[in-house]
């Protein structure tokens, strides 16, 4: 009885001692570069987006919108559906230009990183494919609970010379399956400007990528400057079949409001 | 401020109490002598009239008196005028701009109403969504001319760099060219098409050519750290004749490639902050008499359409180094100030030398080759690069700028874009709306305008004026419909609500079943299936309405409205009955004063009101001591004269009558002149004009010249106060005075 207890007790405790261990540079690197590959397709990819921003004394911002991408080419395109007033508004990613088309205008903003797209705290970024791995390098932080995940703490710095909307990083990643839980973003000065957090993740069978494809089911952000406010992005459905040829310019996005 | 106004208003009640105290004495003291002391008689009133003005300049100290009240009474008649001159021309300005004589908006606002913005940005006021019921009620009463909607806000124009504008007319020429409805081109033949196509890719070259300058210049310093390699090679494609050769075979590509690459490199783009004023234009440019259109034309009855604030024209909208010439030119002729001299107006002429590249940048070949030709010829130089020549014809002396300034209006400034945007222009206007959405709308630039009086002020010159239906585009109101489509989306999504607090409990609790990995299977998404065309419809809908009825125009959100008075001199009267018919009828509105409405601007002058109240109160206060003390001297020196009058007989009601009366009669004479010359002084201000000797001074004084007017008020005032101040200055001496008895008057003989 004395023997099974103390088995019983070691293999217990074995996995938890092992999980406290620190992660070396390039284990980080291999659970980013893990993240990054798992949302990577290798062909096109489309969702259907809700978008709902809550800000105090304020009426709900409420949004569908299409994510368009090509990620062989690093090719990204917004298009707004709902409201009516806002359909056929747009952003276009090419190169290092981020445009936002208006057709109410009929003009294109150059825009940044930073842009808060539609209104609402949620970034070019929270739409694109992952980039973790080639953006930012990491250092390791412990491990914390956080509900009922046993997640892995990482502070992610911005590489030199690569722009990106969040400098610092902060990141909870499942231990078991290596899911991003939760990440927090902060200024360069160590200012927390939003925190969001991933309750779902979803896989789907890719052709041209002959794997699964992941994607966050859901994020909730939450305004860290403006604490009244948050944003809701639903990913309603994916569609990861081929995408037009040409379909990632201008004169394409014009088109769909003309 | 409010605690300023109060102190203020304490002041002020204070010292119409002293006032009102000090006729009272005086009153009391006629009374007194009259009817109790024993002046009863008007023979001895008489007599007292004639020792007082026999008195009046017999003695030094009299004279001493007398100048104090002289003195006083001239600042404070000329004060007063100044003061009062400026509160006028202040109130003819904000009211004849864009205040009228009363403003209203909801009560329910977080907010007061400020016209000319707050420290902190715009007020929060809340929408009027009942104007039509609200604007019909008030224009019943009987002093209410008319009522004039309108709300403030402002929004961020960031117009591009030099090429993004160039790329963009470009691309606007291609998207005609195609069929494209651009309605700024709509009416051009193909052939000018294709001659504008041309004329805008030979502008597009040239700044290439400068780029490329610019760039083998940066790579002799700078050695092979000077471009990133993938910049050096869209640099070195877009130069090359194959790029321009196959432009036409896809011009959209090309025009793509050129915005992507080429288009960053240029880091000019400056952003503009623009504050307009969203009103019933219709209506505002007929009630409004100190609004002036200076370029283009008003904005036609019913139609969409934005003024450009002059001001703001001139200084944020014109070529940086047109404007400096500007600068050193008014300067220079204004203000008597030289080059030579002036650490400033040198300042401008080194940012005019270094800061050529717009002007480099806006012109293509040919305009190139004549500047450059032009320039050779003013200066007398070989000089082939025309930023060298630039540099060159900007450095300026106070001998040479007369001649280059002409020269710059008469034959450079029509090779280049004066104004970053220009009357007839369409202007895009991006802001935030009331939920934090981006909202744009293009808005035809139909001209400047200015408000009489207020040309120079940062304040006022700051706020373009908008129509009613862009503005409330751009506000973003949202109606029932649009509140219930939000309400729909969100019903069929059915988005769970989780509170920040709770969130991590929630969706990473132990009690949650979910996992944390799901199997998803493929959707099919449509994109024209999502698109209903809805929002294209609204668009040619508006484009076919192009002009709006007053009750189109009247029937939406309104964030405040002037109200315009028949008579306004009954504007106290009429706000008081304003606020009863609101609570009456149940509007819920808020009604200020112009004075209240202006915020910073109109507390500008309630807080020189009190500057002149406190000096006032201040230069008479200390009046008032000195004239007690040289009364107090006075009467010592006349104790022989005083006792051998109570000697003979004089009773000391007589005595007491007698040195009042001699104050009093010194106070009329002396603050008579007093007001006189101060009326002659004002007078003579008025003939000559304060000229303003910079743009503050320009702001204050609502024009170029202050021409200060004399007030009956003021004058009514200064008599009062003067008469108050020397009584009561005299009472203590004119006691002790009575208080003399005609044995110390012998003793004091002997």
């Amino acid at each position: 009885m004395k023997r099974t207890a103390i088995a019983l007790l070691l293999t217990l405790t074995f996995p938890l001692t092992a999980a406290a261990a620190e992660l070396s540079a390039a284990d980080m690197l291999k659970i980013l570069a893990e993240i990054d590959d798992r949302q990577r397709n290798g062909g096109d990819y489309k969702a259907l987006c809700y978008l709902e921003q809550k800000e105090k004394d304020k009426a709900d911002i409420v949004r569908e919108l299409i994510v368009f991408r090509r990620d062989t080419d690093d090719k990204l395109m917004l298009l707004f559906t709902k409201p009516k007033s806002e359909e056929g508004k747009g952003y276009l990613r090419l190169d290092k230009n981020l445009w936002l088309y208006d057709p109410n205008t009929g003009k294109w903003d150059r825009s940044t990183e930073r842009e808060r797209i539609g209104g609402t705290n949620s970034r070019r970024s929270d739409f694109d494919e992952s980039r973790l791995a080639e953006e930012y390098v990491p250092t390791f932080d412990g491990e914390e609970k956080l509900g009922r995940y046993e997640a892995q703490v990482m502070t992610l710095k911005v590489k030199e010379g690569i722009d990106v909307a969040a400098p610092v990083i902060k990141m909870w990643v499942d231990k078991a399956t290596h899911n991003v839980l939760k990440r927090q973003e902060f200024a360069l000065s160590g200012r927390l400007t939003r925190t969001a957090l991933y309750p779902r993740w979803q896989k789907m069978f890719s052709e041209s990528k002959k794997a699964d494809v992941w994607f966050p089911g859901e994020i909730r952000i939450f305004d860290e400057v403006e604490k009244s406010n948050s944003t809701l992005v639903l990913f309603k459905s994916v569609d990861l079949a081929a995408l037009e040829a040409n379909m990632f310019t201008k004169a394409w996005l014009e088109s769909k409001s003309r | 401020m409010k605690t300023f106004l109060l102190i203020g208003s304490v002041v002020l009640g204070g010292l119409v109490g002293l006032l009102a105290l000090a006729l009272g004495l005086t009153l009391l003291a006629g009374l007194i002598a009259f009817v109790v002391m024993g002046v009863r008689s008007p023979s001895k009133l008489t007599m007292l009239l004639r020792m007082a003005w026999a008195n009046l300049l017999a003695s030094r100290i009299n004279l001493v008196i007398g100048g104090l009240i002289a003195g006083g009474t001239v600042v404070f008649v000329v004060l007063g005028s100044l003061v009062s001159s400026l509160n006028d021309s202040m109130a003819r300005s904000v009211v004849g701009s864009v205040a009228g004589n009363i403003q209203i908006y909801s009560a329910k606002s977080k907010d007061d109403v400020a016209l000319y913005g707050n420290m902190g940005g715009e007020p929060d006021l809340t929408a009027m969504t009942t104007f039509p019921a609200i604007k019909e009620a008030l224009e019943k009463h009987p002093n209410v001319k008319t009522v004039v909607p309108m709300g403030v806000s402002g929004a961020v124009i960031t117009p591009g760099n030099v090429v993004d504008r160039a790329l963009e007319r470009l691309r606007a020429l291609y998207r005609a060219k195609q069929g494209d409805v651009v309605p700024a081109l709509k009416d051009v033949p193909a052939d000018e098409l294709a001659q504008r196509i041309d004329a805008q890719k030979s502008h597009v070259r040239q700044i290439i050519k400068v780029l490329n300058a610019d760039a083998q210049k940066a790579a002799a310093i700078l050695a092979d750290k000077a471009l990133e390699p993938e910049v050096a090679q869209a640099l070195a494609r877009v130069s090359s004749d194959e790029f321009w050769t196959g432009f036409d075979a896809d011009p959209f590509d090309a025009l793509e490639f050129l915005e992507n690459n080429i288009a960053p490199q240029v880091t000019d783009a400056q952003m503009l902050f623009l504050r307009y004023l969203g009103t019933d234009l219709d209506r505002f440019q007929d009630s409004f008499d100190r609004m002036e259109i200076i370029d283009g034309a008003r904005v036609p009855n019913g139609q969409r359409g934005f003024l450009i604030a002059k001001f703001l024209y001139e200084e944020q909208m014109k070529l940086k180094n047109a404007r400096r010439l500007d600068k050193i030119n008014t300067a220079r002729t204004l203000n008597e100030r030289k080059i030579a001299t002036d650490e400033e107006l040198q300042r401008f002429v080194k940012e005019n030398r270094s800061q050529t590249r717009d002007i480099v940048l806006q012109l293509d070949a040919i305009k190139t080759k004549t500047a450059v030709e032009l320039l050779q010829a003013e200066l007398g130089v070989a000089e082939t690069d025309l930023s060298a020549l630039l540099t060159r014809f900007f450095d300026m002396t106070d001998e040479t700028f007369d001649r280059r300034y002409a020269f710059f209006y008469e034959k450079l400034a029509p090779l280049v874009e004066l104004y970053r945007v220009r009357v007839g222009d369409t202007l895009t206007i991006k802001a935030f709306s009331r939920g934090g959405a981006i909202q744009s709308v293009n808005v035809k630039v139909y001209g400047t305008f200015a408000f009489k009086g207020l040309e120079k002020s940062p304040l006022a010159g700051a706020t373009s004026l908008m129509d009613l239906m862009s503005f409330r585009d751009l506000y973003g109101y949202l109606t029932a419909d649009k509140l219930e489509e939000l309400k729909e989306i969100k019903q069929a999504t059915g988005a769970k609500e989780i509170s920040r607090d709770n969130a991590e409990a929630e969706l990473f609790g132990g009690d949650s079943q979910a996992t944390i990995v799901a199997e998803a299977t493929p959707g099919i998404i449509d994109a024209d299936k999502e698109l209903t065309g809805a929002a294209r419809k609204l668009r040619n809908e508006d484009l076919i309405r192009r002009v709006y009825t007053s009750e189109e125009i009247n029937s939406g959100v309104v964030l405040n409205a002037a109200v315009v008075l028949k008579d306004p001199s009954k504007t106290a009267r009429t706000l008081e009955e304003l606020r009863e018919l609101s609570d009456r009828e149940g509007l819920g509105l808020k009604a200020v004063s112009w004075q209240q409405a202006a915020g910073l601007l109109g507390q500008i002058i309630t807080g020189f009101s009190i500057i002149l109240l406190l000096s006032v109160l201040v230069i008479f206060f200390v009046a008032g001591i000195v004239i007690n003390n040289a009364m107090m001297m006075a009467t010592m020196q006349r104790t022989a004269m005083i006792g051998t009058l109570r000697a003979i007989g004089a009773q000391r009601a007589l005595v007491l009558g007698m040195v009042l009366l001699e104050a009093v009669t010194l106070g009329f004479v002396f603050g008579l002149g007093g007001i006189a010359l101060g009326a002659l002084v004002v007078q003579l201000f008025h003939a000559i004009g304060i000229p303003a000797w910079n743009d503050y001074a320009y702001f204050f004084f609502s024009g170029p010249k202050l021409r200060p007017d004399l007030s009956p008020t003021n004058l009514g005032v200064a008599i009062g106060i003067i008469f108050g101040v020397t009584y009561v200055a005299t009472l203590v001496p004119a006691f002790i005075a009575t208080r003399v008895s005609p044995l110390r008057a012998m003793q004091a003989d002997t």
